[in-house]
């Protein structure tokens, strides 16, 4: 052990500093919310792409009463990176939001899966029709006031 | 604009680098005063540890995503960076500052030394001054000149194979042969052992971190551990009082202002005029084992 002499008191050392960069890892999103990781503006794909680090899903499909360029893009980068886009013009709503990893999100009771879509459970809230399906470690969920026979078509059409 | 966000590219790896030398830092300087560690090769090998591991650390490919920053990593720096200070500023905006000011200071510090380099007169050496410099090993091509300046300098430069001393006026009025002998002998123990590379070498790297403290610390501690190192070898077997003089006496004709430079000078002085022996110093595989801790620890801090 003499070889190994004074090595005990850095392990400690080490393990000390390493414990308190832990523990603030963990405080600084209890203590200051503001240092979560998001939601974040984003201008465009590519910029979104660079921060959640995946190639982000829109649908291809979308009615033109939604207009032609989005109104919101957000990326979340904790605690699972996330990113969100919406489309909304003349009381038309649609937004999708895409996150990798994680736990399953929420579903009432009620939500059932759309027919001849694998891992999906669709639902109405009020007026709005919502979607959540399962993808390549995605959990992707959509919602839209447009009909409800629309989400058969968003989720058909998404693609990066 | 937090630095932690410029991934994946050259900036990013610059903050890893920053981060990651700041927390081995920490670790090593907490443990080299809980030991008492001297003066020393230990020290001298954990300060040029200092210098290399982050570079090596930060370059670990694959841990630019977020998914690792915020799942896998044991500190996700763009938490701390991104903590309020108030006024619209955060804790990046100090990091930046710092950063900025710090590659100011270097820039500043390396032309003061470049106007500041010794220079030789073209008038010729003493034939003693010769002889005592190309007497030693790996110095039969050593070029001595002789500056105007009044001060008590003796300098080297050149690269290994033609070295040149530099020896001031001032030194060759006020230096006895014997203190001009283990003076020399300082300088001489500079161009052996690898010293003049490793030194290089490091400055090098030091260079391209101008822009973090931590090696601004760590390069300047290193250099003052070679001095004293240098200043063992050249009055190894002799006495070591001779060359304590001389430093007592640049000591003294050192401006009280330069606390940096006197406070050096103090410390290579009681080295040399200290009773105490040197400290044993910690085994190799010590120091090589706590090295590789730091290798396999710091790439999970992003």
């Amino acid at each position: 052990m003499d070889r190994l002499r004074g090595l005990g008191s850095f392990v400690l050392i080490a393990a000390g500093v390493l414990v308190a960069l832990r523990l603030t890892h963990y405080a600084l999103p209890v203590v200051f919310p503001e240092t979560r990781q998001g939601p974040i503006a984003v201008a465009d794909l590519e910029e979104a792409r660079r921060l959640v680090g995946f190639d982000p899903l829109v649908p291809a499909y979308r009615p033109e009463q939604l207009g032609v360029r989005p109104s919101e893009m957000t990326v979340t980068l904790s605690p699972y990176p996330a990113f969100a886009i919406a489309w909304r013009n003349a009381g038309h709503f649609l937004s999708v939001t895409q996150q990798r990893g994680g736990p399953r999100p929420l579903q009432p009771p009620l939500a059932r899966p759309l027919d001849n879509l694998p891992d999906s459970a669709w639902w109405m809230e009020d007026t709005h029709a919502h979607l959540a399906l399962s993808r390549d470690g995605f959990w992707i969920h959509i919602v839209t006031n447009l009909p409800s026979r629309e989400l058969r078509r968003f989720a058909d059409t998404l693609s990066s | 604009m937090n630095p932690a966000a410029w991934s994946p590219s050259v900036w990013s790896y610059f903050w890893q680098v920053a981060l990651h030398a700041s927390v081995m830092g920490v670790i090593l300087y907490i443990w080299v005063h809980r030991l008492g560690l001297p003066s020393g090769c230990t020290r001298r090998r954990l300060l040029a540890a200092l210098l290399v591991v982050p570079l090596v650390t930060a370059a670990v490919p694959g841990r630019s995503g977020v998914e690792f920053a915020e799942r896998l990593a044991w500190l996700n720096s763009a938490r701390l960076l991104a903590v309020p200070l108030g006024a619209g500023f955060r804790v990046y905006h100090v990091v930046l500052l710092i950063g900025g000011v710090t590659t100011l200071l270097t820039i500043w510090q390396e032309l003061v030394a470049f106007r500041h380099r010794p220079q030789a007169m073209r008038r010729d050496a003493p034939a003693s001054l010769e002889q005592m410099a190309r007497s030693r090993a790996g110095w039969e091509r050593c070029v001595v000149g002789v500056s105007d300046d009044p001060a008590l300098m003796v300098a080297t430069s050149g690269r290994p194979g033609r070295p040149r001393l530099i020896v001031s006026l001032g030194a060759l009025e006020s230096l006895s042969a014997d203190e001009l002998e283990v003076v020399i002998a300082h300088e001489h123990a500079h161009w052996r052992g690898g010293r003049w590379l490793q030194a290089h070498a490091l400055f090098v790297l030091r260079l391209l971190q101008c822009y973090h403290p931590v090696a601004l610390w760590a390069f300047r501690e290193y250099c003052v551990e070679l001095e004293m190192e240098c200043d063992a070898a050249a009055t190894a077997g002799g006495d070591r009082r001779l060359l304590g003089r001389v430093l007592l006496r640049i000591y003294q004709a050192t401006d009280r202002r330069d606390i940096a430079a006197r406070a050096v000078l103090r410390k290579r002085i009681d080295a040399l005029v200290g009773a105490a022996l040197p400290a044993p110093p910690l085994p190799g595989a010590t120091v090589v084992v706590a090295t590789a801790i730091m290798l396999l620890v710091l790439p999970w801090i992003v």
